[in-house]
């Protein structure tokens, strides 16, 4: 009974700028698609398109063989059956946690509504907090609140526009795990509008990346982590060192990398191994949690490296490094 | 000290009704007019209540939140009517639908009936009052109704449609309960208005409390009488903050966003577009072209027998120029101390904040039972200390407001930046706080010397012996019908109130916190 909801060349002009240009994007039912981009790459327009909230100037949104949006054409937010969810929860002020779970309910009949909303509220770790008003609730609630009032009325989608960034950190995790469980259970298409790659990493299963509005690289998230199609995808999904082809260390790489490209290597992928003729020397050396960073200068070139705290160098030891080919990536320079 | 001093009357006034018998005359007023004046005030400020929510909700609501013709304009146009006092407003509208008025003489002309032969409406009953009331008064509703609207959460509204709600369910059940506190407030701050009109009451023949106040006091004699009739008075005034209050309850009402998108108004199709310029232009049209052209086209017509109101005119400036002068060093004491915590602090500006909420009728009794104590008669310079006196009681809050605002947006931590460089709180207040609360003192002064000048009730009873002023003028010629010579000073006491509103509407046009993403 789920069907996919997906745009086809989707394009929306503000005036002169063209905010989203020519998107084509698959939702699946039961896996949460994120879509990643930094401030002004159009993420957030693409989520009112899908929602109905904006018309489009191209293209088509549908909803199974159903037409949500062409140009002209929009069937309006309130016909459409998806959900949303927002990084300020968005819940109504006026209405208790059970009241807000059950606006979306209406047509069910009050007492079916409010059967329907404790479930949820239930699903959610709420059952306490059912009659608590918004500002009563803490940040992490009030967002499992949001969750619920979207996916109670069962949507035949799912938007979230950065949904838990507003959330403290250390809750954050947990609020998320919660939250996706539901949306996953409920077997419908998700759209996960972030512009964190580490959250689209973790919680997604497909990733599609956007900048200046166009779509750069979709598909699986760990095929997008490990083949990225860009430098600029590659740097999109996690901190990166770049060296350009004439300044490469010698030996360096195994591959040649010829004039007009670079390099680029994710920090992990820099491994220290004291066999290799390759030598660098250590310019500071930092836990960060976890791992420890080290910047490295080789033969005048920057690299940054994530190593175990328990073998990590000290700050001016000269060290033996190799790269890890699953995590280095060659492309043809952005400028060539 | 700044509090006290406004505070002065109102107590008096209260612990004179408490204290004092009611006299002879207080067993006449109990026994036959309390009861009558109570339910007309109850009355009056029930269906004014309600005809000024159904005026200005829905307005603010489409000027809000939709595209239509005439919109940008309308969206000033409609607080324009707060400029004429409901007396005006009176002395207009019972001109223009009376017996002679342009109205019933067109139904007589087309028709051939006479005046007998057809039914017209009256405006002077209580609906009458109530009607002309919500002209003057809706503005306020409009104003916070539309601020809170144009600061709701757009996300909030956007996940009721997302979760199948109606444009009329929206509206209802999330935009409405969400400004429930700021219309609630904003009718509150209207219907103590409505209590406190003498004007229109006395002129449309409605007994109220104000009314029978000054009634007591100028025909009877009666301070102490009038001050028991002050105490009901205040005690549905009262009876009015507290629910206000009260409708702020355990709901929330405070968005929880803080990320603002354009408000993007929806386009409304031909038909309602045009609808909705109807009924705004409709309002408008009622509450402010009709009677002020009415009240210009009698001036014009009569502008050769015109009674002279030169004299008026000077003691207006004079009496309203030194309310306006002491209310103004009064509210820039409160806005510099705004800051301060603490007991006497806060307590000051609770005082200052009861005399706007207490009719002037009320104040004015009171500052004659202290002139009535010390011996004091109504004459000269005493009388003009008096009046001076009771508008700076009233108004000093809302003269206040512009000063404190200006200082709220300044940071806090420029006054903690003085302090570490060295500033005494005194050099603080006078070589900082003061010049920015400056900013909005020409505001501040603008408001308290319009507010001194509309004021009706307590220039009539606290003027010295032949100081009439513009207002006292317009209801002395109102009240002996000679309507032609009231229009006159009617319509410059309108014109001087345009001006604090066109500010207001400017200031409004500039900040708007909806646009800013």
């Amino acid at each position: 009974m789920s069907v996919h909801l997906t745009a086809r060349n989707v394009s929306r002009r503000y005036g002169v700028s063209t905010v989203v240009n020519g998107v084509s994007l698959d939702l699946e039912p039961g896996k949460i698609t994120a879509l990643l981009g930094g401030s002004g790459a159009g993420k957030s327009t693409l989520l009112r398109l899908f929602a109905g909230l904006e018309p489009l100037d191209e293209g088509e949104i549908r909803l199974g063989d159903q037409m949500l949006s062409a140009p002209g054409k929009t069937v309006p937010a309130e016909k459409r059956r998806i959900g949303l969810i927002f990084q300020d929860f968005a819940l109504f002020p006026h209405l208790t946690a059970a009241q807000n779970v059950a606006f979306g309910l209406k047509s069910r009949g009050k007492a079916a509504a409010r059967t329907i909303a404790a479930e949820w509220l239930a699903r959610l770790g709420l059952t306490g907090r059912a009659d608590a008003y918004p500002h009563e609730l803490s940040g992490g609630e009030q967002q499992r609140v949001a969750i619920a009032r979207a996916l109670a009325p069962e949507p035949a989608a799912i938007l979230m526009d950065e949904p838990f960034s507003g959330l403290d950190p250390a809750l954050r995790g947990s609020v998320r795990d919660t939250a996706l469980a539901a949306i996953r259970e409920a077997g419908i298409p998700a759209l996960l509008v972030t512009h964190d790659p580490t959250e689209a990493l973790e919680s997604s299963d497909a990733i599609a990346i956007l900048q200046g509005g166009r779509l750069l690289q979709q598909g699986l998230a760990r095929d997008v982590y490990l083949k990225p199609d860009s430098a600029a995808i590659a740097a999109a999904l996690g901190p990166v060192s770049r060296i350009s082809g004439p300044d490469m260390p010698a030996g360096l790489t195994g591959q040649a990398v010829p004039a007009g490209s670079e390099l680029v290597v994710r920090p992990e992928g820099v491994v220290q191994d004291e066999t290799s003729p390759v030598r660098a020397t250590v310019v500071t050396s930092q836990l960060t949690g976890p791992l420890c960073r080290l910047l490295l200068d080789c033969a005048g070139q920057e690299l940054v490296a994530l190593v175990p705290r328990m073998t990590a160098p000290k700050a001016g030891a000269e060290i033996g490094i190799r790269l890890d080919p699953a995590l280095t990536f060659i492309f043809q320079s952005a400028d060539s | 000290m700044a509090g006290l001093i406004i505070a002065v009357p109102v107590f008096v006034t209260l612990i004179a009704g408490l204290v004092n018998g009611g006299g002879d005359a207080w067993s006449h007023i109990r026994d036959t007019l309390l009861v009558g004046y109570t339910g007309g005030t109850l009355g009056m400020l029930a269906l004014t209540g309600i005809m000024i929510l159904i005026t200005a909700v829905p307005a603010a609501w489409l000027v809000t939140m939709y595209q239509f013709p005439g919109r940008g304009v309308f969206e000033w146009l409609l607080i324009l009517p707060l400029a004429a006092p409901g007396y005006v407003l009176a002395y207009a509208y019972a001109d223009l639908m009376g017996l002679m008025g342009p109205f019933q003489v067109a139904i007589r002309d087309v028709t051939g009936l006479s005046a007998r032969d057809y039914w017209f409406p009256d405006m002077r009953n209580l609906p009458g009052l109530a009607f002309v009331l919500t002209c003057a008064l809706y503005p306020y509703v409009y104003l916070t109704a539309r601020a809170a609207f144009v600061s709701q959460s757009v996300c909030a509204l956007e996940a009721a449609r997302s979760l199948g709600a109606s444009s009329f369910r929206r509206f209802w059940q999330v935009a409405l309960p969400a400004a429930r506190p700021a219309i609630a407030a904003g009718l509150a701050l209207a219907l103590m208005e409505a209590a406190a009109d003498y004007g229109a009451a006395e002129y449309l023949g409605v007994p109220t409390l104000t009314f029978g106040i000054v009634r007591a006091w100028q025909s009877f004699g009666e301070p102490a009488a009038a001050a028991r009739l002050a105490l009901v008075l205040v005690a549905i005034v009262i009876g009015l903050i507290l629910a206000e209050r009260y409708t702020r309850g355990r709901a929330g009402s405070q968005q929880s966003s803080t990320r603002w998108r354009t408000v993007s108004r929806a386009r409304l199709p031909l038909g309602a577009g045009l609808a909705a310029s109807a009924l705004c232009g409709l309002i408008f049209l009622v509450a402010f072209v009709l009677p002020v052209s009415r009240l210009v086209w009698l001036v014009m017509e009569s502008r050769d027998s015109i009674a002279p109101i030169g004299r008026a005119l000077f003691n207006t400036l004079i009496l309203a120029g030194s309310g306006a002068a002491l209310a103004f060093v009064l509210a820039l004491v409160i806005a510099l101390t705004v800051r301060q915590s603490g007991l006497v602090a806060g307590f000051a500006r609770l005082m200052a904040s009861t005399g706007y909420a207490i009719p002037g009728a009320v104040l004015a009794l009171g500052a004659l039972i202290v002139m009535g104590q010390l011996g004091l008669t109504l004459t000269g310079a005493g009388a003009i200390f008096a009046l001076a006196w009771v508008y700076a009681s009233r108004f000093t809050t809302s003269g206040a407001e512009p000063m404190v605002a200006a200082l709220g947006r300044a940071p806090a931590s420029m006054g903690y930046a003085a302090e570490s460089l060295g500033a005494s709180p005194l050099r603080r207040a006078v070589s900082v706080d003061l010049p920015v609360a400056l900013s909005g003192a020409m505001a501040g002064a603008l408001i308290l010397f319009v507010e001194s000048l509309k004021e009706l009730p307590a220039t009539l009873m606290l003027r010295p012996f032949n100081w009439d002023t513009l207002s006292v003028r317009a209801n002395a010629y109102a009240t002996d019908e000679r309507l032609a010579a009231a229009a006159l000073p009617s319509l410059l006491i309108t014109l001087a109130g345009l001006l604090p509103v066109i500010l207001l509407s400017w200031r409004l046009s500039r900040s708007r916190p909806g646009d800013a993403e």
